[in-house]
């Protein structure tokens, strides 16, 4: 059974939505790693594109999506583009008309 | 900083560009252009308004925003990117008062003489702002990479040949052949510039508005490979002909790799589709359809344009002018803009309030409409140049006229957030034409 604060990490990580396709980060695959160290959230994450314009936004947006989880007082946020992002990272994509 | 890599310029490059694409609708109608008038002075400039002022602009501002992405490196020197702006946007006015002036109008030569300088100018500040970016090593196997730099060579080549014959024109000494300077400067303007570089940006375009993988396959490597054939053979063509020698051969030859190119590069848009992971389609790929197709009508045209001239260059060079580049550009054109409002406006909130998702700042109605008419307007423009009806081709003008202007109202209702709940609007918006992220304009509401 996983941890239940992981739990809440990951709930808080559904609220923070990619605007190009409306889908969460987690659905879009863009987080790689979510870890609790004690009170510390780590996370490493990418975007579609290395030189996505939003990479700076999303990575606040989660950070404080994250800290705003109970019992969370830091959150270290890594963005990494290896490997890098593609559709197939993408949780259940839908079947091709 | 998070935005940092957004162009501050880039809504006023669109902008301006927006506002010579209605200029040159509105004087093309006034001066009564129709099939067979394209070498009256009045027709020399609507077309330069329409190429430098809406395309060249709409393409260049484009560049500027979209390298950094294309390479993920920064550009080095931003604050070009404003007097660079004004340099085209004055080169071009320029350019098209001196057109009109060839009716006789002596005030005009001088505007007309300096206008390949500041023009030249525009181009130069550009090209030194993208430059250091795409020449980077670790970005020179990226096939988009290496069209955009081609399109740079094709730009320069553009300027040459348009800078020789204003000089013809304007009565310098140094005098070129315009009949065969011509054909080359077109193939320089539309082919090599803008086509180009429509390839280069919507390979990452495409993949990142269809969710599409973006491996590239053997196509793309071949497109990249013909681009640069195209390259060398008009650069050679251009050689050729300021030497006095006849240039012609070289420039035939061309039709067959820049068919084989246009063949290819759809194949591998046709592939990049099926494979994507986005079914239901946005109004700005759904559009780039047509923009496509246009593209595969003006290289099929190609060949009996380089031979007869005529009827069939003028049908060739509007498809690929009014369908290929300016469909593709209208249609992404209210994409971005919306992109860039999302991003200024509500990106610094992401993770904060639930926010708006980027289609929901414009109306895909509207947008639908508005690009239907301009492509319905356009198929009937080529259609009464191949049968030469002047009353058809009017027909089409009102049309394409009234299509730009539904589309830049919608751009304004995307800046302005119009198509928003007033309860999701912020309380103060940021200015029409300038991207930079201001942080008060997201106080929440
Ligand atoms: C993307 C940019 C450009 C495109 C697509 C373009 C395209 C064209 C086309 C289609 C024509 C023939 C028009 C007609 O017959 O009515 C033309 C003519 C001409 N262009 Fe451009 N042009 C571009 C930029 C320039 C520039 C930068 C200059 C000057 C520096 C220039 C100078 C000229 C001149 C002088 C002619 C008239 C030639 C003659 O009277 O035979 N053009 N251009």
């Amino acid at each position: 059974m996983a941890d239940p604060q992981l739990q809440d990490l990951r709930q808080a990580l559904r609220a923070v939505v990619d605007p190009e396709t409306g889908h969460d980060l987690i659905a879009m695959g863009m987080i790689y790693d979510l870890r609790l160290d004690r009170d510390r959230a780590l996370v490493t994450m990418t975007t579609t594109t290395p030189g996505c314009p939003l990479a700076g936004f999303l990575r606040m947006g989660v950070e404080t999506a994250l800290r705003a989880v109970p019992g969370i007082r830091e959150v270290a946020v890594t963005l990494t583009w290896d490997p890098p992002w593609s559709p197939d990272r993408m949780e259940s994509p839908r079947p091709r008309p | 900083m998070p935005g940092k890599s957004l162009s501050p310029w880039t809504l006023g490059w669109f902008g301006s560009a927006v506002i010579f694409l209605l200029l040159a609708l509105v004087l093309a109608f006034v001066c009564d252009l129709g099939p067979g008038d394209w070498a009256r002075p009045q027709a020399l400039a609507v077309v330069h308004l329409f190429t430098l002022g809406w395309l060249a602009q709409v393409m260049l501002g484009a560049l500027v925003q979209f390298v950094p992405v294309l390479t993920a490196y920064p550009l080095p020197r931003p604050a070009l990117a404003l007097p660079a702006l004004l340099a085209t946007g004055a080169g071009t006015l320029a350019l098209s008062a001196g057109f009109l002036g060839l009716d006789g109008h002596t005030g005009m030569q001088v505007l007309f003489r300096i206008a390949p300088l500041v023009l030249g100018c525009g181009f130069a500040l550009v090209a030194v702002m993208i430059l250091p970016s795409l020449a980077r090593k670790a970005n020179l196997h990226l096939i988009e990479v290496r069209m955009v730099l081609i399109a740079l060579a094709g730009l320069a080549g553009l300027w040459t040949t348009g800078g020789a014959m204003v000089l013809t024109l304007g009565g310098a000494s140094l005098t070129v052949d315009l009949a065969q300077m011509l054909p080359l400067h077109m193939l320089f303007g539309i082919g090599a510039f803008l086509s180009f570089a429509a390839f280069g940006v919507s390979y990452k375009l495409f993949a990142m508005f269809l969710l599409a993988p973006e491996t590239a396959g053997w196509q793309r490597r071949w497109v990249g490979g013909l681009a640069a054939v195209c390259a060398v053979l008009m650069l050679a063509a251009l050689a050729v002909a300021l030497s006095g020698a006849f240039a012609a051969p070289i420039r035939l030859a061309l039709s067959l790799p820049a068919l084989a190119l246009c063949g290819l590069y759809l194949d591998d848009i046709r592939r990049l589709w099926r494979n994507r992971r986005r079914p239901a389609l946005e109004p700005n790929m759904a559009w780039s359809r047509v923009a496509l197709v246009f593209l595969g009508l003006s290289a099929a045209l190609l060949p009996l344009a380089q031979w007869q001239g005529g009827r069939m260059a003028e049908a060739a060079v509007f498809a690929a002018l009014v369908g290929w580049l300016s469909t593709l550009t209208l249609s992404q054109l209210i994409r971005i803009t919306s992109f860039l409002t999302w991003i200024q406006v509500f990106a610094p909130l992401i993770g904060r309030r639930k926010v708006p998702v980027v289609q929901q700042i414009s109306d895909r109605v509207t947008a639908s409409r508005a690009l239907a008419l301009w492509s319905a307007s356009t198929g009937l423009g080529v259609a009464s140049l191949l049968f030469g009806s002047h009353i058809a081709f009017r027909l089409a003008l009102a049309g394409l006229f009234l299509a730009a202007a539904a589309i830049a109202r919608e751009l304004v209702a995307i800046r302005k957030l119009w198509h928003l709940p007033v309860a999701d609007r912020p309380p103060c918006l940021p200015p029409i034409i300038r991207p930079s992220v201001h942080p008060l304009s997201v106080a929440e509401p």
